[in-house]
């Protein structure tokens, strides 16, 4: 690519012919659309070697569901990420998802017969609602759903807003599981789930079971307008807002940053995200069933976040394609393929977790930052404290090279941006003070 | 350095994006690889199903070798895939989907034998139903849920053939059958009037104790209630408390052992008295499990058990007897679990299906389901009896049902019971 190297004191911006603010749906496009033609002209061409080897090692399924997972951890990540509001119970909003689209995608309310543009003939009882609407109900049910339990928390911080997040991750679960004789409607059919449900239909076209690669489309669809909506807001007043709350709540407040609005929204707007995965993954199933929204995937999600990089977008998306590839394809793969060559009977899979911490906790020691860490994070980890500067001395401060030019990456990258003769260049949390003090 | 870093990102997602691809968007090269035909097996190889699963597996391999690996002119091979995963050990939703790909996806398979569990077949038989190439066969050994067969819940069994034809056939019994058996013997056998069914509110217990209850009504019994108790609470007492004002004189534990069912029986045992007072049914959730046969409080309940334990189909003789000491010579063990033979004939009416095939997943289906079905002759089947699967239906004609007696801490054969 067009990259310069360094050739001044003064690191100058890379020379590409694309305005800045279309270089990332660029790129995604094209790496989208790498994958989407591979897939669809080169593998089915190859021999059934090479079929055979993207079969075992990356079948479209395996990258579907990882898709999943990433618009779920894009989520995760408005409200950890942005907003540094630990939440231990995001799979609570996957379940909502994924329920809305097994109350409104399947022949489960048998009683009714209400067919929108939905897939199946028209006489099938039950609510049949088009994919497309199923996935913006979704998106309003949950940020409905990310409100009511975001209001709790409002007045708790750090480990009890922790907690009481772990506890509504708990409660919604627990409800569909139980939830077949509410004073005797079935709501949720209980351990039984609801299968199947409806394929994905436009119009008079329905997607099969075995259009893997239009369904990929869809995903990674769903998947850049959340990354769209991410960075976005990050931008914007409210990214801002956010980010000023997670570095010091109390002197946002005192800023004139309205923190209740603030961390509500931040709720609603990852639940989204969650609703988003829920009915994608549905989908992607051909089913609910609720066994799976478990305490262990809430504690996934917020892996791939660290481990990807806390706020920074890409980083999520990067943890969680990897991760999730390692849970459904690599490490069994792995496995199978070290104990035919070594003759071995160990189970790789049941380590999964042992690896997981071990991954955790060296990065933490290593590289709290993530892998591929927010410019804003990697200053405030790297950075002594100011208590702690003003305790130790100043000659306690290390000199760090690559901090100057990650401070000076942002500076440029603010001109970039306010360059177009945005009226951005003010903070913004500065008019909003002025506004309400 | 932060560009560069997005840049890396991008170049990352990139990548593993791109070397993501595969499967199959057209269902891959279309060959048959030969004569050689591929079966999977789709059961959970890991968690707390692992060792039925493996005795299954070994017990269908060794069957195979001694047919020689062969039905017909076409040779036959096992390939076995996991749907669970070692994160929930248990069977996995997203791992059943993605097998169901995968069967579709290897063209030289041509049935699937397999699943354990029902809620697993229930999302891998649509889709194997849609397979343009088939509808591609699915042969279980342990699916108990009605739903899969016959009209159960609204929609079922259609539901699960979206093209009309049907493609999912068992080789044992329903759970209705059980509930249905127990209900008649307890009537018939022990003369009870009054019944508390309580279920474990899984799919399994659930559909069991539904059946359980209706059979009991046909047969003169007041049912008292059905209601589910919670796996996770402490102790049952204030439940057995407010089912004693109602003076059952029997209560039937619709679930499996797993869920808490030690402290259930004992809390039934504390509150509403021993079990000749109260009789207790349970069923077959409940059998194999030596905890609850050493429990003092659990002495002379009653179980019943769909098909036949190991050491009756021993007894019984032929060619599962055979299979059974076979087995033990091979692997220095009797089968982990009686769901082994059940695999073995599973595979029987899969081979069965391929021999009077031309060779595809449509041949192998139609010989199912099409004109006479498949029958396994009494001399050559697992089980020990003639076996023959309805083509309307895919459900299995041998409808065995034992009633065991917990006795001094055995389970102890009481009789069998014929369900019409």
């Amino acid at each position: 690519m067009g990259y310069e190297t360094k050739t001044g004191a003064a690191r100058r911006r890379p020379a590409l012919p694309v305005a800045h603010h279309l270089r990332w749906p660029l790129g995604f496009t094209a790496a989208a659309a790498t994958v989407f033609l591979a897939y669809y002209y080169l593998v089915p061409g190859l021999g059934p070697d090479g079929q055979q080897f993207f079969q075992t090692w990356l079948p479209l399924t395996s990258v579907n569901e990882a898709l999943v997972w990433v618009i779920c951890a894009l989520g995760l990540n408005i409200v950890v990420g942005y907003a540094g509001l630990l939440d231990l119970g995001f799979v609570a909003f996957w379940a909502l998802g994924g329920y809305t689209a097994g109350w409104l995608m399947s022949g489960f309310f048998h009683q009714v017969n209400i067919h929108v543009f939905g897939g199946g003939l028209p006489t099938l009882p039950g609510i049949h609602f088009n994919f497309w609407f199923v996935l913006l109900i979704g998106a309003a049910f949950c940020a409905l759903w990310g409100v009511i339990i975001g209001a709790p928390t409002l007045r708790l911080k750090s480990d009890y807003l922790a907690l009481v997040t772990l506890g509504f991750g708990e409660i919604i679960p627990q409800v569909f599981v139980n939830g077949e004789d509410i004073g005797g409607f079935n709501l949720s059919n209980g351990t039984k789930g609801i299968t199947p449900v409806d394929p994905i239909s436009f119009g008079p076209v329905e997607l099969g079971p075995f259009d893997l690669v239009w369904k990929y489309l869809i995903f990674v669809g769903i998947a850049a307008l959340v990354m769209f909506i991410s960075l976005r807001l990050r931008e914007g007043r409210l990214g801002r807002a956010w980010l000023a709350i997670r570095e010091d709540e109390l002197a946002a407040g005192m800023m004139g940053v309205p923190l209740m609005r603030t961390k509500l929204s931040a709720y609603a707007v990852g639940a989204v995200a969650g609703g988003l995965a829920g009915v994608a993954f549905a989908t992607h199933v051909g089913g609910v069933l609720p066994d799976r929204f478990n305490f262990s995937i809430s504690i996934t999600l917020l892996a791939m976040v660290v481990l990807g990089g806390m706020g920074n977008v890409w980083g999520v998306t990067l943890g969680a394609l990897v991760l999730a590839w390692i849970n459904s394809t690599g490490l069994p793969q792995f496995g199978n393929t070290f104990n035919e060559s070594f003759g071995t009977d160990i189970n790789f899979p049941s380590y999964n977790y042992l690896l997981f911490g071990g991954i955790l906790v060296l990065m933490m020691i290593f590289r709290r930052e993530g892998i591929l860490p927010e410019a804003r994070t990697k200053l405030v980890l790297r950075e002594p404290s100011r208590t702690e500067r003003e305790a130790l001395g100043a000659d306690m401060e290390e000199s760090a090279p690559e901090l100057d030019e990650a401070l000076e990456a942002e500076d440029a990258e603010r001109e970039a941006v306010a360059a177009p003769g945005t009226e951005d260049t003010e903070d913004g949390l500065g008019e909003k003070a002025g506004s309400t003090v | 350095m932060y560009r560069s870093a997005r840049f890396v990102a991008m170049v990352a997602v990139a990548g593993l994006a791109a070397s993501a691809c595969g499967g199959s968007a057209s269902g891959g090269a279309d060959e048959t690889a030969g004569d050689t035909l591929v079966v999977g097996v789709d059961l959970p190889l890991q968690g707390a199903s692992k060792d039925a699963s493996e005795a299954t597996v070994n017990a269908m391999k060794l069957y195979l070798e001694q047919v020689g690996g062969k039905a017909g002119k076409y040779k036959v091979e096992l390939k076995v895939y996991d749907d669970s995963t070692a994160a929930k050990g248990a069977w996995d939703d997203a791992t059943c989907a993605k097998n169901a790909q995968d069967h579709v996806a290897n063209a030289s398979e041509v049935a699937v034998m397999g699943t354990y569990n029902s809620g697993c077949a229930k999302l891998e038989v649509p889709v194997l139903n849609a397979d343009p190439k088939g509808p591609m066969l699915m042969v279980s050994h342990a699916n108990t849920n009605p739903g899969l067969t016959k009209a159960w819940d609204p929609g079922e069994p259609e539901k699960y053939f979206p093209n009309g034809k049907r493609n999912y056939a068992r080789v044992i019994a329903t759970d209705d059958y059980q509930g249905a058996a127990g209900a008649q013997f307890v009537a018939k056998d022990l003369g009870v009037k009054k019944c508390y069914v309580l279920n474990d509110n899984q799919t399994y217990g659930q559909g069991v104790a539904k059946a359980f209850a209706e059979e009991a009504e046909k047969q003169g019994i007041t049912v008292l209630g059905n209601e589910p108790w919670d796996a996770k609470q402490p102790n049952y007492t204030a439940l057995f408390t407010s089912i004693k004002a109602k003076k059952p004189d029997c209560v039937f534990l619709g679930g499996i052992f797993d869920n808490n069912g030690g402290q259930l029986i004992k809390d039934k045992v504390k509150v509403l008295g021993d079990n000749e007072k109260v009789k207790v049914l349970a069923p077959d959730g409940f059998t194999g499990y030596p905890e609850f046969d050493e429990l003092a409080q659990a002495q002379g309940s009653y179980m019943t058990f769909m098909g036949l334990a190991s050491e009756s189909l021993r007894e019984q003789g032929g060619m599962g007897a055979k299979l059974l000491d076979a087995y033990k010579k091979k692997y220095g063990e009797d089968p982990a679990s009686n769901y082994a033979l059940y695999g073995v004939e599973a595979l029987q009416v899969i081979l069965s299906a391929i021999e009077k095939s031309d060779g595809t997943r449509k041949g192998v289906r139609d010989a199912v389901f099409e004109g006479e079905g498949i029958t396994i002759p009494a001399d050559e089947s697992a089980v020990g009896k003639e076996m023959s699967v309805s083509p309307e239906t895919g459900d299995v004609n041998v409808i065995d049902v034992s009633v065991l007696h917990l006795e001094s801490k055995t389970e102890k054969f009481h009789k069998s019971w014929p369900v019409g």
